[in-house]
């Protein structure tokens, strides 16, 4: 119970919304499109990874099928707006309820095992049957055709600001409307620490045992924080399919997903609430400056993932590698 | 399904038993490393790939008959596995959250062959001929040779293995260190050129699969996943650790796969084994063979 991010709540509430502050004025230092797009995935990778976060690094449960949340999420909303004709504002929140559901379900299984490599199997094996049935659905999501035509948001006008449009050309607005979605769920998250239900998750991750000695519900805490963090993963998937506009099981269930998340997290620092979002910051700039080398993106991501744990295992928001503290290993769940 | 004549329907259960005793192989490496080093190897589906590769090369580029090519592949994947461990595992054994830096540790390794094949061999699928060609009728039912091939193979090497294990020292090495690391490294047992050689074993009996599926199934980068996945529900079915338990585990998943197979249709193969895996781990987590504890 010694998290480092107690110690100065002040600071980083501070720290949290400086950078609010920051993000805000940068449309309107530059609108280049280019620099906007890689912002905007920067911080939806950022807000995604902060998702898993709450789970793997302050619940300590490692799960490896948060793709399966993000996926469904963007599924979901895309075809709601598409077959129902419902407004993305409205389907995105529908789709994190779905996700929410699904992560539910997930739950089940997993509230039963202890082991990391299982519960890394049984969630991997989840998020595989989602999209394997997700490629299958042709007459649904047309497959790995990819589902396209998606509306994007709908416009609105606010007052002083005027009319807020939604196009490929002009992503000032889904660039603030990311911003929020990303200080939505860092901002649960530090809420969270700070609360009753925090201390109980990290008491979860420090020891099981200890913790349901003292009284915790430990079917109740897991449910839940794996019900919040699959539904805000489901609603980031909305956001995604509303901003790319095009979706293929591939690109939105692969586990190519959750490798990029897995990396950002452990590169920024697990169990550290700007952790996951320094490593999207890190590692989506860093790709793009490393353009030239663009097809050995992956191969330097498997090169990042076995360096970080061998010489960085802290990651670089640094302090302490919090979560999964080491428990005497049992072969058995 | 059930309408099928009968010697159809064993036709069906044999070819689920050849495609079971090939998961077998891959998932008796997956459980060895589990029960040595107590660790997920998540590279283990691109020993198989590579497995694939080095017997198409050997195979096509140098024309060497297959008798000569499989020992030769499974020989590399086994010195690749080797490198693996004393590179990206093997500094991580004993160090805080060693259970979780190896899990991501091997994932990186696995992430990187997997593009490393792309970049060197290419997308291109590529394909090896039968070993033998034809098909032999016993009571009704026609089994190619290849088959049968590959089973006799996965026979010989599931002996080789049991040998191995129970009657030389080096085994008994191995099964000292899976009971008790501790206590075996007190009696004298290098327990770490234990993990390591484990490591290769376990990649060369994933290569070993690759070479005998080879003809039936293509040989690409991606190759490697999906076995690696099926290895696991595999493990999980038997009990991760449990030698046996992945023999028969991959049996049984072999037949049930065939069979969904003929019921549904193949795409929904996956489906039904990672179903199966996730209501294993729900209602039997230790699986099948595996010993329950706390």
């Amino acid at each position: 119970m010694t998290a480092p991010e107690n110690k100065k709540p002040l600071n980083n509430l501070l720290i949290l919304i400086g950078i609010a502050a920051v993000l805000g004025v940068v449309p309107l230092v530059t609108q280049e499109a280019y620099f906007l797009h890689i912002c905007i995935l920067a911080l939806l990778f950022g807000a995604l990874a902060s998702s898993w976060n709450l789970i793997n690094g302050y619940a300590g449960i490692f799960t490896f099928g948060h793709q399966a949340f993000f996926g469904l999420g963007a599924y979901g909303s895309a075809l709601m707006s598409m077959k129902l004709g419902l407004s993305p504002w409205v389907t995105m929140w529908i789709a994190g309820v779905m996700s929410a559901a699904l992560g539910c379900l997930i739950s089940l299984p997993v509230l039963r095992i202890r082991s990391i490599p299982h519960i890394a199997i049984v969630t991997l094996a989840f998020a595989e049957i989602v999209r394997i049935v997700c490629s299958n659905l042709t007459e649904f999501t047309r497959g790995e055709l990819g589902l396209w035509g998606i509306p994007p948001f709908t416009s609105f006008s606010l007052p002083l600001i005027g009319p807020v449009t939604f196009d490929a050309a002009h992503k000032v607005a889904y660039f603030y409307v990311v911003v929020l979605l990303w200080l939505l769920i860092v901002g649960i998250t530090y809420w969270i620490l700070r609360n009753r239900f925090g201390f109980g998750l990290r008491a979860i991750r420090d020891s099981q045992i200890a913790a349901e000695s003292l009284g915790l519900n430990l079917t109740r805490y897991k449910t839940m924080v794996f019900a919040l963090s699959s539904m805000l993963a489901g609603v980031l998937g909305a956001f995604y399919a509303h901003y790319v506009l095009i979706l293929t099981p591939s690109s939105a269930l692969g586990i190519d997903i959750m490798i990029q998340i897995v990396a950002m997290t452990l590169i920024g620092g697990i169990g550290r609430l700007l952790g996951p979002t320094i490593g999207a910051f890190i590692l989506t700039f860093g790709l793009e400056w490393l353009r030239g080398f663009g097809e050995y993106r992956m191969l330097i991501y498997g090169v990042l993932l076995v360096a970080i744990v061998m010489f960085l295992p802290k990651g670089l928001a640094s302090m302490r590698f919090g979560a999964l503290r080491r428990r005497k290993s049992t072969p058995s769940p | 399904m059930f309408s099928m004549p009968l010697p159809l329907f064993a036709e069906q259960i044999i070819n689920g038993i050849v495609l079971g005793s090939m998961y077998a192989l891959v998932a008796s490496g997956l459980t060895l490393i589990w029960g040595t080093m107590r660790m997920l190897n998540f590279a283990h589906g691109e020993f198989y790939m590579l497995g694939g590769y080095f017997f198409f090369l050997l195979i096509s580029s140098l024309g060497l008959p297959p008798a000569l090519a499989v020992p030769l592949a499974i020989s590399l994947v086994f010195l690749i596995g080797l490198a693996v461990q004393r590179l990206a595992v093997h500094p991580l054994l004993g160090r805080p959250q060693w259970e979780f830096s190896t899990l991501v540790a091997t994932l990186g390794v696995s992430i990187f062959l997997q593009n490393a094949a792309l970049h060197i061999w290419g997308e291109r699928f590529k394909t090896v001929p039968y070993f033998i060609n034809g098909t032999i009728d016993i009571v009704g039912m026609r089994l190619s040779y290849q088959r049968l091939l590959i089973l006799a193979v996965a026979v010989v090497a599931m002996l080789a293995m049991w040998y191995l294990l129970r009657r030389t020292r080096f085994g008994m090495a191995l099964r000292a260190t899976a009971m008790d690391r501790d206590a075996a490294m007190l009696y004298g047992v290098n327990v770490y050129r234990v993990f390591t050689i484990t490591f290769g074993i376990a990649a060369a009996l994933a290569g070993l699969a690759a070479t005998m599926l080879a003809s039936i199934n293509s040989i690409s980068p991606w190759m490697g996943a999906p076995l690696m996945l099926k290895g696991f529900v595999v493990v999980v079915l038997g009990g991760l650790g449990s030698f046996p338990g992945a023999i028969v585990g991959g049996i049984i998943i072999g037949i049930v796969e065939t069979l969904g197979v003929i019921t549904w249709s193949s795409q929904w193969r996956e489906v039904i084994s990672f179903t199966v895996l996730i209501l294993i781990l729900w209602f039997r987590p230790w699986g099948l063979f595996g010993v329950k504890e706390s």
